[in-house]
């Protein structure tokens, strides 16, 4: 099933990775292929670099040295605007929405994104039906439409991390880094959230960051083990579960995905 | 539905007091109506920046000079022009120069947006000062000719005369506020206070964050140029304390936090407020600062968030009393 996912070529390449905060150099010689139409799972523990590393592709860093090609052309150090407008979006690890917007409001801006609605100063935007369908819709679709006029601080932690989620799909990116967005959840809210994942990415390649082994190897297609700023281990998640090194430097001896 | 219509209850009366207030007020509180609107709109320009786009600046009165000066250079040195291309030129070089100034105020937030804005509003009272031979410098610029109001079908409106001045300035700041009011509706609107919310964000969903900055700041002196050239052409009179002063730039702000952060028309009502107590003092103006502090301290203490909480409150109240009518009449209907 894996495999009939896969096609050829790579969304993103990675080439020789290195970025310093300072003197401290946190990424070291990173690369990394994520072929189009993948789910790549990135692991490692905490303090591994593996959200500096998702801030390096996405431009909130400039990386200190290496190259990022997205689609195949080069896109270092571009801003997240210039890559997000490209089509490679992303979640974060701690929920960023507009916090005294609705949710409504919160992901209508995803939408007005995706439909390249911007310099726009003539129109009243709650006139605009078109995007207030497109949005309701997606609400619908990701279960928010109780919370639809809710500002988005008020929201249950398990809905602001819905709402999260939603915002980097809504803008329908080619590629999208979510960092871990199972994050504090519950067993079944990460139940829920793994369902998400699944029917906001499909047909899209994702590279997630996730602790939780459930979600790493019920979603990942690859997976990718970090460890103190170095690349360990690349490989499907059946290697990786039975790779020496990633066993001895990452879970000491008990096997990865033991949990699952 | 029912949201438009309360803000109906707002605005109905505001205009129809507007307008038949040169019929009831005498001439000298005509001339205190018309200031208080002028820095209505001057405070809601501010209050842009401020409540909209999340931008505390603490040198807004560059902008309001700005427009003040250009419209007074355009009435003095362009012989014959008519009184809107006045305002129009007053109004883009407000604009011009918050174009000129955003490529490093787009960098800035925060305390750093407020001190650099200060830092700029100061330079341009030292520039003015410097070049008094055509400013004036603290003299200023008076006397300088109104033109009258040419509007095709009707004719020219002399515009010396008080009260036809009044409705054109009225007109011109009434259709201004509108436009900032609609501008916040609009899809830039919501980009605008989503920046507020979270900038990095707004940058991640693909919207440039420093372009839609500078659009703000150039929409938000663009009016307040308006003020200002309004205000130059109501004194007849424009001088660097007059629009550059200490206070130009603090006014405005403490109208703003007087009527309330967060609402378009909270600004109109601090506005409102701070003129009348300047006007109550003015017989005492030593003290007048002194009473202006007590004012504000009371109304941090005790409402933060300024005196639309106040209608808020009341608005809630009346709601759970009508609720509570309704009820009691149902109540009555089934016994």
């Amino acid at each position: 099933m894996a495999d009939s996912r896969k096609r050829q070529s790579s969304i993103l390449e990675i080439d020789g990775l290195n970025h310093y905060f300072g003197e401290r150099q946190v990424l070291f010689d990173i690369g990394l292929q994520i072929q189009e139409g993948t789910r790549h799972a990135i692991i490692g523990p905490n303090g591994a670099g593996k959200t500096t590393l998702f801030n390096t592709i996405t431009g909130k860093f400039k990386p200190t040295g290496g190259a990022v090609l997205f689609k195949g052309k080069e896109v270092t150090g571009f801003k997240p605007d210039k890559l997000s407008r490209r089509g490679l979006g992303r979640s974060f690890q701690i929920n960023s929405t507009f916090a005294n917007l609705t949710t409504f409001q919160n992901l209508r801006m995803a939408i007005l994104a995706k439909e390249n609605i911007r310099f726009n100063f003539f129109r009243n935007l709650d006139k605009m039906h078109r995007i207030t369908a497109e949005t309701d819709a997606f609400l619908t679709r990701v279960g928010l439409m109780a919370e639809r006029n809710q500002p988005a601080n008020l929201l249950s932690y398990g809905k602001h991390r819905c709402l999260e989620l939603s915002l980097a799909m809504a803008i329908d990116p080619d590629l999208v880094l979510l960092d871990e967005p199972a994050a504090g959840m519950s067993r079944e809210e990460t139940h829920q959230m793994v369902k998400l994942i699944r029917d906001l990415t499909r047909d899209k390649t994702v590279v997630i960051i996730e602790h939780d082994m459930d979600v790493v190897f019920s979603l990942a297609d690859r997976i990718t083990v970090l460890h103190h700023g170095e690349i360990l281990a690349t490989g499907s998640p059946e290697e990786i579960r039975t790779n020496q090194a990633v066993k001895s430097a990452y879970l000491g001896e008990t096997e990865v995905g033991d949990v699952a | 539905m029912k949201r438009n219509m309360r803000g109906w209850l707002i605005w109905i009366p505001m205009i129809g007091a507007l307008a038949i207030a040169p019929q009831v007020l005498g001439a000298f509180e005509i001339t205190i109506v018309l200031g208080m609107a002028i820095f209505a709109l001057f405070s809601i320009s501010l209050n842009l920046l401020l409540s909209f786009a999340g931008l505390l600046s603490f040198g807004h009165a560059m902008f309001f000079a700005a427009g003040a000066y250009g419209t007074v250079f355009a009435l003095e040195y362009i012989q014959g022009v008519p009184l809107l291309p006045a305002v129009l030129i007053g109004a883009l070089s407000a604009a011009f120069l918050a174009l000129a100034l955003s490529p490093l105020l787009v960098r800035a937030s925060g305390h750093t947006f407020a001190m650099l804005t200060m830092a700029f509003s100061q330079i341009m009272y030292a520039i003015v000062m410097k070049y008094s031979t055509i400013t004036g410098g603290n003299d200023g610029i008076s006397g300088f000719p109104i033109p009258a109001l040419g509007i095709p079908g009707i004719g020219d409106i002399d515009m010396t005369m008080e009260r036809n001045f009044y409705y054109a300035a009225i007109t011109i700041l009434g259709i201004s506020a509108w436009v900032m009011w609609f501008f916040t509706r609009t899809p830039f609107g919501s980009i605008m206070i989503s920046m507020r919310d979270n900038p990095e964000r707004v940058a991640y969903l693909g919207f440039n964050v420093s372009i839609s900055k500078a659009v703000v700041l150039v929409v938000s002196a663009w009016f307040a140029g308006v003020a200002g050239s309004v205000y130059a052409l109501f004194q007849n009179m424009v001088s660097v304390d007059g629009v550059l002063g200490p206070m130009s730039s603090f006014t405005p702000l403490i109208n703003c936090f007087i009527g309330g952060l967060g609402t378009f028309i909270g600004p109109v009502f601090g506005t409102g407020i701070g003129t009348m107590l300047t006007e109550l003092m003015s017989a005492h103006p030593e003290q007048a600062q002194l009473v202006f502090s007590f004012v504000l301290i009371l109304l941090v203490l005790f409402l933060p968030g300024g005196v639309m909480t106040l209608y808020w409150k009341v608005a809630a109240k009346w709601m759970v009393l009508q609720n509570r009518i309704q009820s009691a009449f149902l109540k009555g209907n089934h016994g």
